[in-house]
């Protein structure tokens, strides 16, 4: 499940993606405290999180992340996208609410998994 | 060399007691003010009159040129100074068309050119004029030294040797790691700026990446940072943190100037805070960072005074295997 797949699940948009080779998403992480998330020790992770600001993107750059969401299509600082890029870390926005969008994440996760469409 | 002449008036601009070439000088300036000599420094091109010149031609001269002494000397022998000081009492007693040779300055302190300037130095210091004649090995005048002449010259010599310094100390690392990977880097870190919060930890992975350290170890050596520059930012005055790595093993310290920690022990317990509600909405404060740094770290120290600062101290064994990380709750 690719970054592009991940905004297709969600209706999000995908603000910027990371160049070169499409990354998949390797484990899931939601959370609004970034201690709770460099705790995880988990490759090509995927982070939701309400947190809208460039924290979000160099805690998941320092965990490896594969892309940040943020929910609730929060207004983002304007510099958020350009953190993004120097950093190289994909990020969408997405109008769910974060539990939602973990039970999508989910459901598409599963679907994947027996080789389904997401 | 003679005593200095009871009747020449020191040059109130002479020595400026800046301890230099002093017991505790660094190596590089002692080396310095050894390795020049007067020479290298001394101004060549001398204004000189002669002994049957009058007292009203050395004052022109010190007019136009802006200067408050000109040497007395013939076929390259220095026979004494006349001084502003000299021209003052002929201006007032009357006998300023007089010749140089009745009212020169004969006692004379000199230097010779193949002296180190650290001998300038020590006269400037002891004998407070604001130049010395400068002679060579066979007594002939060849220049005039002032405390100008060195200052300029040091501080040309200094600014090479620093950037010589500087450059080995940020001297690009040998591929790979092992012992022959080398860096040093240090980064300031501001109370309260979140905005650049965590962009140093950023840099760290970045470079050790770059190196090809391997990525569990670049993981735990970026999670370590970045915690404790979050912390810095959060908790502290301010500080620094900085990356050494040498000899197979990274570390990483992150130092404050206060407040201090009251209770050590307690704050490196999980889930323990002192961070407020605004914190905590910026996704800090969770009272994990010092705990998370401990728990990624191959060896862990912290050092705090109330009011005098905190220093933490995280290794990490860049060949080594990883402390056992428990998952998350």
């Amino acid at each position: 499940m690719t970054i592009n797949d991940v905004a297709k699940v969600l209706n999000g948009k995908v603000l910027f993606k990371e160049e070169g080779r499409d990354r998949h998403v390797g484990a899931v992480v939601a959370s609004d405290l970034m201690s709770d998330v460099l705790l995880v020790d988990a490759d090509d992770m995927l982070l939701l999180t309400s947190l809208a600001s460039d924290q979000a993107l160099r805690t998941a750059q320092i965990v490896g992340a594969m892309g940040v969401v943020v929910h609730n299509d929060k207004p983002l600082p304007a510099t958020m996208q350009d953190v993004a890029r120097r950093l190289g870390i994909s990020l969408v926005t997405a109008p769910y609410a974060k539990y939602e969008s973990c039970v999508r994440i989910h459901a598409a996760i599963e679907r994947d998994k027996r080789g389904e469409t997401l | 060399m003679s005593d200095p002449a009871p009747n020449t008036e020191p040059d109130k601009a002479a020595s400026s007691g800046i301890p230099v070439g002093g017991e505790t000088s660094p190596l590089v300036i002692m080396e310095l003010i050894q390795r020049l000599k007067i020479r290298d420094v001394m101004t060549r091109n001398l204004v000189t009159l002669t002994r049957e010149d009058t007292m009203r031609r050395a004052q022109e001269l010190m007019r136009i040129g802006h200067f408050n002494g000109v040497p007395i000397a013939e076929n390259g022998r220095l026979y004494g100074i006349v001084s502003i000081d000299d021209i003052i009492r002929a201006l007032i007693g009357g006998y300023i068309d007089d010749t140089c040779a009745k009212h020169m300055s004969t006692h004379l302190i000199v230097l010779e050119d193949d002296m180190p300037i650290s001998f300038a130095l020590r006269y400037f210091e002891n004998y407070k004029y604001g130049r010395f004649p400068v002679l060579s090995r066979d007594r002939a005048l060849v220049g005039i030294v002032s405390q100008r002449d060195i200052n300029r010259v040091l501080l040309y010599e200094l600014t090479a040797e620093i950037n010589r310094l500087e450059r080995q100390i940020t001297r690009p690392p040998e591929d790979g790691i092992g012992d022959d990977l080398y860096m040093l880097r240090e980064y300031p870190v501001v109370r309260h700026d979140f905005e650049n919060a965590g962009k140093a930890a950023n840099e760290i992975k970045r470079l050790l990446r770059e190196r090809n350290v391997d990525t569990r170890v670049t993981r735990r050596i970026a999670v370590a940072a970045y915690e404790l520059e979050i912390n810095i930012c959060i908790h502290s005055h301010g500080g620094t943190l900085a990356m050494i790595v040498s000899k197979g093993v990274a570390e990483i310290v992150a130092k404050d100037t206060g407040p201090g920690i009251e209770d050590v022990e307690w704050a490196c317990q999980d889930g323990t805070s002192t961070a407020n509600d605004w914190i905590r909405s910026l996704g800090f404060g969770a009272g994990m960072g010092l705990a998370n740094s401990k728990r990624v770290s191959d060896h862990f120290e912290i050092k705090s005074a109330l009011d005098k600062g905190t220093t933490i101290r995280c290794k990490f064994d860049l060949r080594g295997p990883a402390p056992q990380q428990e998952p998350s709750p």
